[in-house]
């Protein structure tokens, strides 16, 4: 397979040279390198047992010429950076390879791909593979899909491939985790009833997908208690848009998941190990937007959603694994930037295992967000306008599986904030956020997020906040300082403080230099242990002290 | 490993002036939009990629749309906002969009499986980009601090020709 595509490269390369002499494409690329130094910290307690040196680098190329294009992307973990992969999994991303490679050929009507490619359909419930480099995903997949669309009316497209797992299908042989087995095969419709019956106001979009995934089972127990090699998905959804209104509805079915059974008992004979799980989830999203205002609500029911690339049921470790999934189930709440607001994270409750204290097979609730621009003129907008928003979110676990009862309450969040340009050269964020998580923490967080231009090119920027808990290590208080020199250079420091409790000091500074695509970050500081979240989506980080250089180019 | 070395060098040969390329995203109705309808108007464009998560973004969003005014009183321009949030966040990246009055003066995209900003090599954002009249890539520039937008601005007004 391996050679199959390196020959494929080769002609790929050669074919896309010979065509640009004939008439010049253009190439362009990016490249990221993040690298850490870790350092003792005594205060904390954190040691380097390991590499005191980690580094995450990317180099991808795009070529293009006409309907063609061609691509790669290399990658290299020397070793990976701190969190990235697991005790149980501690080289699932290391060394440095070849991970992803396409040609693709496209027109008005038709696209073909062959090699890896990112997809999704409807809201990714059913199926994405996407690349997120802060959280260690990318399960691109390695096949061929094809593409037809007719005018606006009908797109069509079908999938086959190898889910990437891990450095890909281009590792070294000697690597352990490439996923050489399971496969996944879709399809995606999506249908435009108002352009069709050539409606202006209108927009009425039937869509479906089926999604197809073969994974051998090697497990007889597995095999006979039911369980299939091939199991099928699909999904319905429709989208209506009316002059600024808005509604989406997604049904997800999800197909048959395979769990370890809780009420196993070993000692009885007729008792089954695993136990069969219908995955199905319900999307619907609400709203308006139109003359500065906009409000959405979203609501979503999902029960046994998780879907992985390797699934052994008795793998919680493996299961667990952020980038082993086909699937994209985020937390639909707001999704914080301030430090303290984003201390503890939701993530979407979607169990990976099952076990006798907690069989909840999911999660349901809402979120709504109302976003308003006080026009510039008016009386509350004054001379430079002012913008408010506001969120509140609801999540319970569901009690009775297949049922909408609902059970213990999981997260909860409001929060607001108000925006305002007070003069040309200051500018003020205030916000307000409650987090309440089960019966666990309840927090109240304050921000002030304060700008000052100076001059055109030098402005300070001030952040204030402050946690107030009286659970966990009860209150903390936070404040950063940036001073930017426009158009190349920023400088920061920032010191979260838990005087509610260990007394500890969380400090970070650092300076950028950008110029033109390129930016260079080096930073030093000393990071909780907790979750880096990308797309409502986590990754739990241990606790370090440290030195970083991030550089970031594009071509 | 040869032979990739081989195929980079290859590539690397065949360089010339990248262009905006075709990838489907949406509009905020929901429909596809081919991003090479971009080069229709055949106007000159500033192209940022933003998302709702990313403060610098919106700064940068926020200080060309009070410009704006100013600004197309000396040059013909678009301003293209292109999101950059998932599924998961693409609704409330419109009502956020909205919410802010872009939509009045942005043409507001919606990459949700970020395939433009792949095709486009964004790996951080904020990046924007300014385009000539058929859409060849004049000027390019990734973060944003405030006073960022006085070189944008320049570099709009030399594609005009001003």
């Amino acid at each position: 397979m391996k050679r199959l595509f390196l020959i494929l490269s080769a002609s790929v390369a050669m074919a896309a040279f010979a065509d640009a002499q004939e008439n010049k494409g253009y190439l362009t690329g990016s490249l990221e390198t993040n690298n850490h130094y870790y350092m003792d910290d005594n205060a904390v307690g954190t040691s380097v047992d390991g590499d005191r040196f980690a580094s995450n680098d990317y180099l991808k190329l795009d070529y293009y010429n006409g309907n063609f294009s061609a691509g790669m992307q290399m990658e290299g973990y020397l070793p990976a950076i701190i969190g990235y992969n697991t005790e149980a999994y501690p080289s699932v991303l290391s060394g440095f390879d070849l991970s992803n490679f396409y040609a693709s050929w496209k027109d008005d009507s038709f696209s073909v791909t062959a090699g890896t490619f990112y997809d999704q359909f409807g809201s990714g419930l059913l199926f994405r593979s996407w690349e997120d480099r802060a959280l260690g995903i990318n399960n691109a997949v390695l096949g061929a899909r094809v593409t037809y669309t007719y005018k606006n009316i009908l797109s069509l497209k079908a999938l086959w491939g190898l889910p990437r797992f891990g450095m890909g299908l281009f590792t070294s042989s000697d690597r352990e985790f490439a996923n050489t087995a399971t496969q996944i095969r879709g399809g995606d419709v999506s249908f435009s009833v108002s352009d069709l019956l050539g409606w202006n106001n209108l927009y009425l979009a039937i869509e479906g997908s089926a999604l197809s995934r073969f994974e051998p089972i090697a497990n007889e127990a597995l095999k006979k208690e039911g369980a299939q090699e091939s199991t099928l998905g699909w999904s319905a959804r429709a989208n209506l848009e009316y002059s600024g209104f808005f509604l989406k509805g997604e049904f997800v079915d999800a197909g048959w998941k395979y769990f370890g059974n809780p009420d196993y008992d070993w000692l009885d004979s007729n008792s089954n190990k695993y136990t069969g799980k219908k995955g199905n989830a319900a999307l619907v999203d609400l709203g308006y937007n139109g003359r500065g205002l906009g409000v959405t609500l979203t609501a979503r029911r999902l029960e046994y959603m998780s879907s992985h690339i390797f699934a052994d049921p008795d793998n919680g470790d493996l299961r667990g694994l952020v980038g082993n999934t086909l699937n994209y189930i985020p937390a639909l709440c707001t999704q914080y930037t301030y430090m303290l607001t984003n201390l503890h994270p939701y993530t979407a409750f979607s169990p990976s295992i099952l076990s006798a204290d907690n069989r909840t097979s999911g999660e349901m609730g809402f979120q709504f967000d109302a976003f308003y621009n006080f026009r510039r003129g008016t009386a509350i907008g004054g001379k430079r306008g002012m913008k408010i928003h506001a969120n509140f979110s609801t999540y319970y676990g569901i009690a009775k599986e297949y049922t909408m009862k609902t059970g213990e309450m999981l997260f909860r969040d409001f929060s607001f904030d108000v925006e305002r340009q007070w003069t040309k050269k200051f500018k003020m964020l205030l916000m307000y956020s409650y987090q309440k998580y089960g019966n666990v923490r309840l927090q109240n967080i304050f921000v002030a997020d304060l700008l000052y231009k100076f001059t055109n090119k030098l402005s300070t920027r001030l952040e204030l906040q402050y946690l107030s808990t009286k659970q966990d290590e009860k209150d903390w208080m936070a404040a950063l300082v940036e001073v930017n020199f426009a158009p190349h250079w920023s400088v920061f420091a920032s010191d979260m403080y838990n005087h509610g409790s260990s007394g500890t000091h969380y400090y970070n500074f650092g300076v950028s230099y950008s110029k033109s695509r390129t930016r260079v970050a080096l930073g030093y500081g000393r990071y909780k242990d907790g979750y880096i979240c990308s797309g409502g989506v986590c990754r739990r980080i241990p606790a370090y002290t440290g030195a970083n250089l991030t550089v970031t180019t594009s071509f | 490993m040869k032979r990739i070395i081989l195929m980079i060098s290859l590539l690397v040969s065949a360089i010339a002036s990248a262009q905006i390329p075709s990838v489907v995203v949406e509009n905020i109705k929901g429909e596809s939009y081919q991003t090479k309808s971009l080069l229709e108007e055949g106007t000159p464009m500033i192209i940022s990629f933003w998302s709702t998560s990313c403060k610098p973004c919106i700064r940068e969003l926020d200080a060309v749309y009070d410009a704006l005014p100013d600004w197309k009183e000396e040059v013909d321009f678009r301003v293209v906002a292109v999101s950059t949030d998932d599924s998961r966040l693409m609704a409330k990246a419109k009502s956020f969009a909205e919410g802010r009055g872009w939509g009045e003066d942005f043409l507001l995209l919606f990459d949700k499986n970020q395939d433009f900003m792949r095709a486009m090599n964004v790996s951080v954002v904020p990046h924007v980009f300014v385009t000539d009249g058929k859409g060849k890539i004049v000027y390019s520039h990734t973060s944003y601090v405030p006073g960022n937008e006085v070189e944008l601005f320049e570099a709009i007004k030399k594609v005009c020709g001003k």
